[in-house]
């Protein structure tokens, strides 16, 4: 999205103003989480890389903690800091790995000896099956020792998947050079699954040292509303200070509105962690512009209603009367029978029911047709048989249910653009 | 009509540079130092010395040969100058099929060394063009993977020494500093030297099965005992004899074992059939001066297959006359023979059987104290806690030196603050316990939001309705929006309770099925209800 933006900046200076913004709004971001996260949990991480960086000790450790609470963003500033002292600088080898990209052990391996730049890697490729990759890394690594050899930081993002690979060998290995008088390790795991040591088996478990660092947030609403009001002012070194001050002020009238406290504790009760109120916050700024060059409150209320819209709302907008009288005769088959599948038959049969005695202004569909307006709803996975398997019942007569809740459905009659009232009516009747 | 490039060729002169620097009378030579071309039409001259690169007239003229000139000398008439060149070429004069020996692929304008006797490093002189800038890289000499060596690159300052007591202390606690003797563990050692010592001297073969917990030393016991052999061994007190270790683990796969002991023992590489006919024939051959081979075999649950021929022969291969092979094998449960193992692989396997048990606590405290030796860095108290709590829990000593070493950080830590006499005292201890053995739930629990707390509370009420310990999100969804009316709260649209409760399913506070099934996936608890309840209750 920011590549977009500058596009726009190169067309017009006059949007200058409002591009910055969403920019530093953007940029501010990694700022923040960084003070939110505990200043000891991040002298805890350093202090430990730095002892295998400088004293060459190994350790190896797991950070856990729920998505987008910063884990990554941790690991980042403690990495950064550690290349900053001198005596970690040049020494450290650094090796990143992600269990979603490194989906087998013999991929990771691979990218390991590469990472390493060991000498069975020529350019970019690396030679060798599984097993001779293996032996020869674990040979490099035994030939090291604590006072001489590099230390090595191992970091598995998304540890949990390594511990499905085949017999945890990766691990094992890792976690085994770590305890043993081998090249100094360091192995870092980030997960966000609370019980991941119980995925490890008990030889890994054991050689792995247990430290874990929790990262919950334990925000309360109004240090969120500080960190809202910082994410969204301007920087003091913004090149037109008239302007930052303008909007600063603005940014501060704004989070003392009643309306958007409203929304921001909506969010906030939602979930707390950062990812979901960058969204709602980038809907916002994103909605500044030359002609109202500050944010307002029903920048805010507009953002919300597109992140906390329904997501079958707009389908249910779109379908046509037929197939929504469908949904409403089963919604009755639903009431009726307490939630039991149903099959076409009995919602063609409730639907003529409804033509029957109500309807003026719904047309007399043939059973064809209805039966085509049925499949579409079956391709649009609002009505989805209850099993998936090969079936030998005639289409008419499979068991279906409704993926649709009774709220949803009452919503979107609401909403559905020039609804016979008939329809309605029938909808909100209670007894079909 | 084809077009026709001439060039017109340039007429040179050369003459020499000062005077001649040396004479060999016998060869009736001159040398020079240095010559100078002068081109017609060109109004500089040119000037080659020696140690300079220059450019040789070749059979093209857009490329001349290059090369550096090494000496310059005339004959006694004067009249026919030569020069002694150190020749470089060109990639495209390579042949084909050393080209790929780079390894890399070359630049336009690299050239090469060129060291062969075939070709006539004496030209005449005046074939020589002019000088030419050649750069020099640094020679990297490109390492084709067969002849690779495993090696991580070392570092540019030596590792740091410890600094204060604490320091020392961590050190010396770390696992992987295992002792020379470890304690507590004399009578495996005993146990298992006498075993290894009578076959060394006897000459015969054996098996043995070592089975235990993780932690409790069984691989660091034998390498003890292995090393104590050698030691006698050195002495000329028993025969000498080789020791290999194999491990389940750091192989990719069962067969695999077979290629590295053979790489092991002859230094030979070969495919896993290959190398598991050499080892039989090398194990049945008779060799009178053999020596001893003893094999360690880690993890040895690994190296099942189903048709259990690894281990079969593994087993096997000692019994026979001439092999002289003694296999100890680790694993960690003791049944292991009778559960995995088919009759005869058992039978070959033997009943020779050690059992390490775990830790005591009192043990757990001797190791703690002999590692630390003189360095006096613990409370008394403090290291009858953890040797007890760990005991309790699992015996492993792994745990209990790396509990003890985040103590001795957390001691570090608050060392500025606290007054005490910087020993690691009992508080430390139990931070360092509390960390290292809780459960994350609750505080997951109490951190989590307003709407998550609500959803676990829903599950449980649904739960508690259904009186089942599984309900599908419909119904738990109906919950939800009972109880966000309750707490005065908005309630929350379906894809709002689905983002919820996926949230939840992530950290996996709850176990979810897949969402595809929306509305009818269903919902387990993976606390139990009362830890629940006992965190949301706290606030």
């Amino acid at each position: 999205m920011c590549v977009s933006v500058y596009v726009l900046c190169v067309c017009l200076c006059v949007f200058l103003h409002c591009v910055c913004v969403c920019v530093c709004v953007c940029v501010s971001v990694c700022v923040c989480v960084c003070v939110c996260v505990c200043v000891c949990v991040f002298r805890h991480l350093l202090e430990l890389l730095r002892r295998t960086a400088v004293h060459g000790e190994s350790n190896s450790v797991l950070i856990v903690g729920p998505r987008g609470s910063g884990k990554t963003m941790l690991l980042g500033c403690v990495l950064r800091e550690l290349m900053s002292l001198k005596e970690a600088q040049k020494n450290v080898l650094l090796v990143e790995l992600n269990g979603l990209l490194q989906t087998d052990d013999k991929i990771a391996l691979k990218e390991i000896t590469r990472q390493l730049h060991l000498e069975n890697v020529v350019g970019d490729k690396v030679f060798g099956s599984f097993a001779e990759n293996l032996a020869f890394l674990l040979e490099a690594l035994k030939k090291g020792d604590k006072s001489s050899s590099r230390p090595v930081l191992f970091v598995l993002d998304e540890f949990d998947l390594f511990a499905h690979h085949k017999n945890q060998t990766l691990l094992y290995n890792l976690l085994d050079v770590s305890q043993s008088a081998q090249t100094p390790v360091a192995v870092l795991g980030l997960t966000c699954r609370l019980d991941v040591l119980e995925l490890l088996e008990k030889r890994v478990k054991s050689r792995f040292s247990h430290r874990q660092i929790h990262l919950f947030s334990s925000l309360s609403f109004a240090q969120y509303l500080d960190v809202v009001r910082a994410q969204l002012s301007l920087p003091p070194d913004f090149p037109d200070p008239k302007f930052s001050d303008e909007w600063n002020h603005s940014v501060t009238k704004l989070c003392e509105d009643k309306t958007v406290e409203e929304i921001l504790r909506r969010n906030f009760n939602g979930s707390k962690d950062f990812r979901s109120l960058h969204s709602l916050l980038f809907l916002a700024v994103s909605r500044v512009s030359v002609s109202h060059s500050t944010l307002r409150e029903a920048d805010l209320i507009e953002a919300w209603r597109l992140i906390s819209v329904d997501s079958k709302a707009n389908v249910l907008h779109g379908l046509s009367i037929l197939e929504l009288c469908l949904i409403i005769a089963m919604k009755h088959l639903n009431d009726t029978y307490d939630g039991e599948p149903f099959n076409f038959q009995m919602v063609h049969n409730e639907f003529k029911k409804f033509i029957q005695r109500k309807s003026h202004s719904i047309h007399k569909f043939e059973k064809p047709v209805v039966m085509k307006a049925f499949e579409h709803l079956l391709q649009l996975e609002l009505v989805r048989p209850v099993d998936s398997g090969v079936c030998k019942v005639q289409r008419e007569y499979q068991l279906m249910r409704l993926m649709l809740e009774h709220g949803q459905v009452m919503e979107a009659l609401q909403k559905y653009p020039q609804c016979p009232t008939d329809v309605k009516q029938w909808a909100l009747s209670a007894f079909g | 009509m084809s077009r026709y490039i001439t060039r017109l060729r340039m007429r040179r002169t050369y003459k020499w540079n000062g005077r001649p620097v040396g004479e060999d009378r016998k060869l009736k030579r001159q040398y020079y130092e240095s010559m100078s071309i002068s081109v017609e039409g060109k109004t500089e001259d040119a000037t080659v010395s020696l140690g300079q690169y220059i450019l040789i007239e070749g059979d093209d003229d857009d490329n001349p040969f290059v090369a550096q000139l090494l000496k310059l000398y005339t004959d006694d008439s004067g009249k026919k100058k030569t020069a002694v060149l150190q020749w470089f070429v060109r990639m495209c004069e390579v042949p084909q099929n050393k080209r790929k020996l780079l390894g890399r692929d070359p630049h336009p304008q690299e050239i090469f060394f060129y060291q062969d006797r075939s070709c006539d490093n004496e030209v005449d002189g005046e074939t020589i063009l002019g000088a030419v800038q050649v750069g020099i890289t640094a020679p990297a000499t490109p390492r084709t993977p067969r002849h690779a060596t495993p090696s991580i690159p070392s570092r540019t300052a030596p590792a740091r020494k410890p600094g204060n007591v604490l320091e020392e202390a961590r050190a010396r606690l770390h696992v992987s500093s295992v002792p020379e003797s470890l304690p507590c563990r004399e009578q495996e050692f005993q146990d298992i030297y006498n075993f290894v010592e009578s076959k060394v001297i006897d000459g015969t073969g054996g098996c043995m099965y070592i089975s235990g917990v993780p932690g409790t030393g069984k691989t660091a016991t034998v390498h003890e005992v292995i090393r104590s052999l050698q030691q006698s061994a050195e002495q000329d007190e028993i025969p000498h004899f080789r020791f290999i270790e194999i491990n389940g683990m750091k192989m990719t796969d069962p067969h695999q074992a077979y290629v590295q002991i053979l790489q092991k023992l002859t230094d030979q590489k070969a495919t896993p059939d290959h190398a598991a006919a050499l080892l039989e024939k090398r194990f049945s051959a008779p060799a009178p001066k053999k020596e001893t081979v003893v094999l360690l075999v880690d993890e040895l649950d690994l190296l099942w297959t189903r048709k259990q021929n690894v281990m079969y022969n593994l087993f096997d291969w000692p019994t026979r006359r001439n092999a002289r092979l003694v296999v100890l094998t680790i694993a960690n449960t003791m049944d292991l023979p009778e559960r995995i193992m088919i009759n005869r692989v058992a039978s070959r396997l033997g009943l020779t059987r050690m059992s390490f048990q775990p830790y005591t606590f009192k043990q757990l405290q001797q190791i703690i104290t002999s590692r630390l030796n003189r360095v006096k860095a613990f409370e008394e108290d403090a290291l009858q806690l953890v040797s007890r709590k760990v005991a309790a829990l699992s015996g492993d000593a792994r745990r209990c030196l790396d509990i003890c070493r985040r103590a001795t950080e957390i001691c570090e830590h608050s060392g500025s603050q606290k007054n005490s006499s910087g020993l690691v005292g009992m508080s430390h201890v139990m931070e360092a316990l509390d960390e290292m053995f809780s459960s994350s739930y609750i505080s997951a629990i109490r951190c989590a939001s307003v709407q998550e707390q609500l959803f676990l509370r829903a599950v449980i009420a649904e739960f508690r309705r259904l009186g089942l310990e599984e309900a599908t999100f419909q119904q738990v969804f109906v919950q939800h929006q009972a109880l966000c009316r309750v707490e005065g709260l908005q309630p929350a649209n379906v894809s709002e309770g689905l983002t919820v409760c996926q949230r939840l399913g992530s950290c996996r506070l709850l176990l979810l099925e897949g969402s595809r099934l929306d509305l009818f996936l269903r919902i387990r608890l993976n606390v139990s209800q009362d830890d629940v309840l006992y965190a949301l209750k706290a606030d």
